[in-house]
């Protein structure tokens, strides 16, 4: 019985969907690590991404651009995240706190403008998604064409994304400096790098990743806002920074872990398989838990994590 | 003694403040959805307090926020950030109803036996974070963050599956507990239960424990690694100790919501009252007799704005604005140096002259 569910066409199924399944938890925990390599904890990812997904998907509905509602997540995720900015940054509050009260306010937010702006209506209103790119010749090949090639252009984007974070943080003077204000923020400070200011650029970043991740959920993913729409992706980004140990390709391999986790969820619901289904939509969330398990006695975390900078207490 | 009297005044002027500075940026939101903050505020007033059956359903509502808030502050004091009191609250809850559905227990043993359950599921939800991190140093705040998801599976699973009522319609719910060991009612006509007398009696505990020696070993958790290993306490024994007593706390918060108004398990049975809990230590400033006030004010909100959704085409998402926004002003006004920025402003006003 085993062999009859268990065939190549499951797991090219199943691959396929992990990829599609990665992207939100990639694009997250991509910006993340800007943020937690500044030293910033943003806590936030999950109420940031539920406005995100609001904003694509009013944007996308009222102009029928898809373009735009991702770029009016971006936008929104990265006003949203200057709030935690402020926070953290300028008034040095707690992260944690800052992190939970900007988790209630997005989300309330976010709901009460979807009420506000499409009222109630008896079927939800939706959107056309982005369809599928299928990349000439490479998409022919057979089983690997179909896991790697055939999604939408917003999966490729995200993939292309780990190279970019990877050499921007490596490459780049601005990475450098990024990393500078959260491992050792004093000395960055002496050597005139603006602490403050590169913060500020990391939450930002982050927030505008993870803007564009709830665009993804709303316009790219499914095709209707829902006030759960997010389901704890956010946090589970913010897990994977740190089980990637803030490394971007790191990140790409643990988000790709948590999407095969859904798929696999997904999939077997899909082929009516008596696997209790609360108990596999467990997975992704237990999964995180090990994961932070493994990984944080050797994660390397930057030495001013979560701590806030104050050019008096030197 | 008229010092700390002034003192508890301030901080009562200043709690005040920031609901009133909330409730006018909620008010502004409000207004951009094209709908009046007066009329929204007046139907939530009127929805909390406009009758004796609503004003009892803001205390029905009061006792697991009250109870939950005082389980997350202990975690909070001791610098310890517990948000995961929805998912203690269910395992509470379905250890508790498990005994008492299948143990057979008369009511007499099988009352307590189910509180002592309540606070055991709750409290190993709880402890098996702070067990993780002083291990493995798994950041608590998304460990309890994640079993919330976990437990809110695993009793969807339970009542879908092994514990759906069997003579029931096929419904997600456990059968219902038999009457005798559900907490009694203080008239009908409203949800107002027992439970109020346990809530009351929990923030009096709650009060000597902060006078205890464990509750100051726990206030000194807070103060950082270093003072409390001085004082002879083991820090990684601390960190579980407290994570329990926080968890066992929201364990019994479920128990008297199944045992004093849901009479079963079914799903959404925490309706989000750990974020509000959150809400409620932080605004009661982790104390147990500014929980109580704290957990009063957020439990009319909650009514109210229940109430105002059904009159009034105003979305309950605003009690959630207002909530963010209160924490928000809490952290922004303790973060601020008040006194940084008059010696700022006092040094400008030198300058122009």
């Amino acid at each position: 019985m085993l062999s009859n569910i268990f065939t190549v066409s499951f797991f090219v199924s199943l691959l396929a969907s992990t990829i599609r399944l990665a992207t939100p938890i990639l694009l997250p925990a991509l910006g993340q690590i800007y943020t937690q390599r500044a030293g910033i904890l943003n806590l936030s990812v999950e109420g940031t991404m539920t406005i995100g997904a609001v904003a694509g998907f009013a944007a996308t509905y009222y102009s029928g651009s898809l373009w735009l509602g991702i770029l009016m997540g971006m936008a929104f995720g990265m006003l949203y995240s200057l709030l935690m900015a402020v926070l953290s940054v300028t008034l040095r509050a707690n992260q944690v706190i800052a992190g939970t009260a900007l988790n209630i306010l997005g989300i309330g937010l976010a709901v009460f403008f979807y009420r506000v702006i499409f009222g109630i209506q008896s079927l939800p209103p939706q959107v056309e998604p982005f369809q599928m790119l299928k990349i000439p010749f490479l998409s022919e090949i057979p089983v690997i064409g179909v896991i790697l090639f055939q999604h939408n252009i917003i999966v490729y984007l995200s993939f292309v994304m780990v190279v970019i974070t990877w050499f921007i943080l490596e490459k780049t003077t601005f990475g450098l400096k990024i990393k500078a204000v959260g491992e050792n923020p004093k000395a960055a400070d002496s050597k005139g790098v603006n602490v403050s200011k590169y913060r500020y650029f990391a939450v930002l970043i982050g927030g505008i990743y993870a803007g564009a991740a709830g665009a993804f959920m709303s316009i790219a993913y499914l095709n209707i806002f829902t006030e759960s729409i997010i389901g704890g992706r956010g946090f589970i980004a913010v897990a994977v920074v740190i089980f990637a140990r803030f490394l971007p390709i790191r990140a790409m391999w643990g988000a790709l872990l948590f999407g095969v986790a859904s798929a696999l969820q997904l999939r077997l619901q899909a082929l009516g398989i008596d696997v209790a289904n609360q108990l596999m939509l467990m997975l992704p969330y237990a999964l995180t838990i090990i994961a932070l398990v493994l990984a944080s006695k050797k994660a390397d975390f930057p030495s001013a994590y979560a701590i806030p900078y104050s050019r008096k207490e030197r | 003694m008229l010092n700390k009297l002034t003192k508890n005044l301030n901080q009562i002027l200043l709690a005040v403040g920031t609901i009133i500075l909330a409730l006018i940026v909620g008010g502004v939101i409000i207004s951009f959805s094209g709908n009046s903050p007066l009329d929204a505020y007046f139907s939530m007033f009127n929805g909390a307090f406009g009758s004796k059956q609503r004003f009892m359903e803001v205390l029905v509502r009061m006792i697991p926020l009250v109870i939950m808030a005082l389980g997350t502050s202990v975690a909070f004091k001791a610098n310890l950030w517990n948000i995961g009191g929805d998912g203690q609250f269910i395992m509470g809850s379905i250890f508790a109803v498990f005994v008492t559905i299948y143990s057979g227990l008369p009511p007499v043993i099988g009352i307590p036996v189910s509180i002592l359950a309540a606070m055991l599921g709750g409290g190993l939800w709880a402890g098996l974070a702070g067990w993780l991190k002083v291990k493995f140093n798994a950041n608590e705040v998304i460990t309890t963050l994640m079993l919330n998801y976990i437990a809110v599976y695993f009793l969807s699973f339970l009542v879908y599956g092994p514990m759906m009522d069997p003579k029931g319609s096929k419904m997600p719910q456990t059968e219902i507990i038999p009457q005798a060991f559900r907490l009694p009612l203080f008239e009908s006509g409203n949800r107002l239960h027992m439970g109020i007398f346990l809530a009351l009696i929990i923030v009096i505990i709650m009060i000597f424990f902060w006078k205890s020696t464990v509750g100051f070993k726990i206030g000194l958790l807070g103060q950082g690694e270093k003072v409390t290993t001085y004082a002879g306490v083991s820090v990684k024994k601390m960190i579980v100790f407290t994570m329990i007593i926080s968890g066992l706390l929201a364990g019994i918060s479920g128990w008297t919501e199944i045992y004093g108004v849901q009479y079963r398990l079914l799903e959404g049975i925490t309706s989000g009252y750990g974020s509000m809990a959150i809400v409620i230590a932080l605004m009661g400033g982790l104390n147990p007799i500014g929980i109580l006030i704290s957990g009063f004010f957020f439990s009319a909100l909650l009514v109210g704005g229940a109430t105002m959704q059904r009159m009034t085409a105003i979305p309950f998402s605003i009690v959630d604005i207002v909530q963010g926004l209160i924490i928000i002003f809490i952290i922004a006004r303790t973060a601020v140096n008040f006194k940084e920025i008059k010696n700022k402003i006092v040094r400008r006003m030198g300058h122009v002259k």
